[in-house]
């Protein structure tokens, strides 16, 4: 089984903070795995090392076999992400956005324009293509995030909070669109919506304090412990009322 | 895709920006109202033009001031923007060099500048052709000049704006550090009789003593012998250590800044 994402012993101090603990773990082909932990856990900083945007102390990290501290061109070439709440040029619109970094990935051409017409009814942002971003709503803006994520078809799928700052409405459109994309992707999804979690993947890894504390189909911690909720909250040391 | 094929991207995209910026039709508008002062003010003042086409030349001249303000406002938050704003959280999660990336937003800001010192100059000899009938041949190398000093403020900038955490921190710091402590430690240099080629604010005055020196263009604001009075000997820049120094900085700068921005995390 192809293996997209492969972390191994990954360790990242901040000054003398221990972000992470030697952290491993692997997300198979077409699996959409939730990355679930209290704040200051790890959650991002793990991300981060996968998408280049931060170094490790030591271990690695691999996107489809890929080092991505040593090659990232070629790791970042192959996934789409949203991290934390991105911010975009307030003088570009979305298409003009989108046809920027597009053409970065090597996309051009009619193949280009036809993606970023589908990618923004996708996220339903039809009517504000032409629009500057200035005048955008935190929620519009993480729509666009998807959009860019989403624009290259890329087969892995590293998203932060992804659905941070959408109304009721948007979450649930925002669920249905990562649902029917990430079938055919491997997701590598961190968020503090369980609920979120359980209903697009299939499997979690709960980390703490930098270190992975379970990493199980949600069916198996829901069988040893009943709801993915008390699992969360047994193992990150949390009470449970 | 070929790194130069980004490259070529990354600074139409960010040229588009500096295009889209409110800045730089503000710059480009006071640059318009400061020469039509300067050509208001001058016969209202002193009873008509100089006689010497330099002169006026050396007074109609706000190629450095542009300079200085277009590269600092338009590179300021060139990099550490990204950082500030977070929009490297989408930027840097492309397959594309940091290098690349930055060296692209250092060529649009390099176009956008010139764009504002093509606009200072053009006004600067339709105005001494008015007058004067003629533009003076030290109008090329005035202009040379001010492109080079625009190359090398800008990669100040960019260093600047490499190690800042915000953007206006980048700005104010390139600002204090070419127009308030080159300029002091050029008057401590000059007072003590020493050469100050290597400071930029030397490099900026190189820009219009080209068109005469010191004395030449002073004669035109300055009571005579007003120079003699001065407590030390005020020397013309030596153009040719000047344009050296500019591309010292210019290109110890842009280095620095990439080298920088290649190591710089988004945590």
């Amino acid at each position: 089984m192809r293996e997209p994402i492969v972390i191994d012993n990954l360790t990242k101090y901040y000054g003398k903070f221990l972000a992470l603990d030697s952290l491993t773990l692997r997300v198979e082909e077409n699996e959409n795995v939730g990355l679930l932990g209290p704040n200051g856990a790890g959650k991002s900083t793990t991300l981060k090392i996968l998408c280049g945007l931060i170094r490790s102390s030591s271990g690695t990290a691999h996107i489809d076999g890929v080092n991505v501290a040593e090659k990232p061109e070629q790791a970042l070439a192959r996934i789409g992400t949203i991290v934390e709440t991105p911010e975009f040029y307030p003088f570009l619109t979305p298409e003009e956005t989108l046809s920027y970094l597009g053409r970065l990935r090597g996309m051009r051409g009619d193949e280009l324009r036809r993606r970023i017409k589908e990618v923004i009814k996708l996220v339903r942002l039809e009517d504000w293509g032409k629009v500057r971003i200035e005048k955008f709503s935190r929620g519009m803006k993480q729509r666009l995030a998807l959009a860019q994520a989403l624009l290259h078809d890329p087969p892995v799928l590293i998203l932060d909070e992804p659905a941070l700052g959408l109304d009721p409405r948007g979450i649930v459109e925002f669920r249905e669109v990562i649902e029917t994309t990430g079938k055919e992707k491997a997701i590598f999804f961190a968020s503090h919506q369980l609920v979120e979690v359980t209903q697009i993947c299939q499997k979690v890894a709960i980390i703490d304090h930098g270190r992975l504390l379970a990493y199980d189909d949600i069916t198996q911690l829901e069988k040893k412990y009943q709801t993915l909720e008390r699992a969360y909250l047994e193992l990150t040391g949390g009470s449970f009322e | 895709m070929s790194e130069s094929e980004k490259l070529r991207i990354v600074t139409a995209y960010e040229f588009l920006k500096h295009i889209r910026r409110r800045r730089l039709y503000v710059i480009l508008g006071l640059t318009f109202v400061a020469e039509l002062a300067v050509l208001i003010l001058i016969p209202a003042l002193m009873k008509g033009y100089p006689d010497n086409m330099m002169v006026m030349a050396g007074m109609l001249s706000i190629g450095p001031t542009l300079a200085t303000i277009g590269a600092v406002f338009f590179a300021g938050d060139a990099i550490a923007g990204e950082f500030e704003g977070k929009t490297g959280l989408i930027l840097f999660t492309n397959p594309v060099k940091r290098i690349t990336l930055v060296t692209g937003k250092y060529l649009a800001g390099c176009a956008a500048v010139i764009l504002l010192i093509i606009f200072g100059y053009a006004i600067t000899s339709i105005s001494l052709w008015a007058i004067y009938g003629n533009v003076p041949i030290a109008t090329a190398k005035s202009f040379g000049l001010c492109l080079l000093y625009a190359g090398s403020v800008l990669s100040v900038t960019f260093f600047f704006s490499s190690i800042s955490k915000g953007a206006m921190g980048a700005t104010v710091t390139t600002l204090v550090f070419i127009t308030v402590i080159s300029g002091i430690i050029a008057s401590v240099l000059m007072l003590a009789g020493k050469s100050t080629w290597f400071l930029l604010s030397t490099a900026s005055d190189s820009i219009f003593t080209v068109y005469g020196g010191y004395e030449l263009l002073f004669q035109g604001v300055m009571p005579a012998g007003s120079m003699q009075m001065m407590p030390f000997q005020i020397k013309n820049p030596d153009i040719g250590l000047c344009a050296l120094g500019m591309v010292i900085y210019l290109a110890v700068g842009f280095v620095l800044s990439l080298w920088i921005s290649q190591r710089r995390q988004l945590a």
